[in-house]
């Protein structure tokens, strides 16, 4: 007798809670992967203004995208999303990149030098903007870690400050003012980089 | 300080440039098949995970969801561990009776002295015999005889000593 015989003979029973958890399983798995088509990109580029690394940058995504499949039973209780995501990926390259060394600053210079749009620009022109771009990464660096993971997230123009207080787990009060302060900050970095620059160019 | 401090419209620029440099690389993108390899990475993930899940699946695992099989299996797991708890306790206590020696108890000695580690000898040891030399036994008849002379200081009485004067 096989299985179905059996099943359809009554003396063989699926219980209903198994088949429950199968459609709810296979609910879940088609979620996570509307999640990965929709928001990998974005972790991705969040992962990579930190890093700065693509290969680091992709294992952060997937990293992350295999915490949500642990923690899938809660998929229904976010409310948002991205910005959960967005969270989760941030956590995870704050804390690779406490555990990796410094980055040097010619690194920078190499990976902007080969990711960054050409435009039109001659091959110096690429070499100057890209050395320009590291110097000011490495202000950034510079930069006190609240006010720099602030000013990070402020630059990904589909972020609104609520939401980078939702990610930094801040209110929106203290993001403004952490921006506030990272721009004074910054300006005074890259005013003394300059000077220091124009001084050695002489 | 520098003039460029002094300069809010420098500074200005110097931000924005910053700013615009952070935006550049958040808006680089993401590389080509990227969706792709997570879903591979999270098929593989979730292949892996159900090895080592509990088997709620499908097929002749079934059965263990019954309710009898489970009693029945806590049933056995419980038998294991009492009888073999059981027989770790038999065993200690076998042990116990026949091969630990019990150790004197150590009473303190009357006075407030103590006994300085010393323990009894046992009496089943012959002890030795000294037997003293025949020439040591005459020396000791001489000098018995010593103490009698008159002119020995030990023999004058201190009294005589004091009414001399």
């Amino acid at each position: 007798m096989s299985t179905s015989q059996a099943i359809y003979a009554g003396w063989m029973e699926i219980p209903t809670s198994a088949v429950n958890e199968d459609a709810r399983r296979r609910e879940e798995d088609a979620a996570i992967s509307a999640l990965v088509d929709q928001y990998a990109g974005a972790l991705y580029r969040v992962a990579y203004s930190v890093l700065r690394n693509p290969s680091d940058a992709e294992d952060a995504v997937q990293e992350a995208f295999l915490r949500v499949l642990r923690h899938r039973h809660t998929l229904a209780e976010v409310r948002d999303h991205r910005v959960w995501l967005i969270r989760i990926v941030w956590n995870i390259v704050l804390d690779r990149k406490r555990r990796a060394k410094t980055r040097p600053e010619t690194d920078d210079v190499v990976e902007l030098a080969r990711v960054l749009p050409s435009n039109g620009l001659s091959q110096e022109q690429m070499a100057a903007a890209a050395q320009h771009h590291a110097r000011v990464l490495a202000c950034v660096e510079q930069l006190p870690a609240k006010e720099r993971e602030v000013l990070l997230l402020s630059a990904f123009e589909e972020l609104t400050s609520v939401e980078i207080a939702a990610v930094l787990g801040l209110t929106e009060s203290s993001v403004r003012s952490r921006l506030f302060r990272a721009r004074n900050q910054m300006a005074e970095l890259l005013d003394h980089e300059r000077s220091s620059h124009e001084r050695s160019c002489r | 300080m520098n003039s460029n401090s002094h300069n809010p419209m420098a500074s200005a620029a110097n931000v924005h440039s910053g700013e615009e440099t952070l935006r550049l690389i958040a808006s680089l993108p993401a590389p080509q098949g990227l969706e792709g390899r997570v879903h591979e990475a999270l098929r593989g993930a979730s292949r892996n995970g159900r090895v080592l899940a509990w088997p709620k699946g499908a097929g002749s695992l079934d059965s263990l969801k019954n309710t009898w099989m489970r009693t029945a299996a806590a049933a056995a797991i419980v038998f294991v561990v009492v009888g073999g708890g059981w027989g770790v306790y038999s065993r200690v206590e076998q042990g116990h009776n026949g091969k630990v020696i019990p150790m004197p108890l150590r009473t303190p000695a009357p006075g407030g002295f103590s006994g300085a580690g010393a323990i009894r000898t046992p009496t089943t040891l012959p002890g030795v015999t000294v037997t003293a030399p025949a020439k040591n036994a005459a020396g000791q008849k001489k000098n018995a005889k010593v103490p009698s002379t008159p002119g020995h200081p030990a023999q004058q009485p201190a009294v005589a000593s004091g009414s001399a004067k």
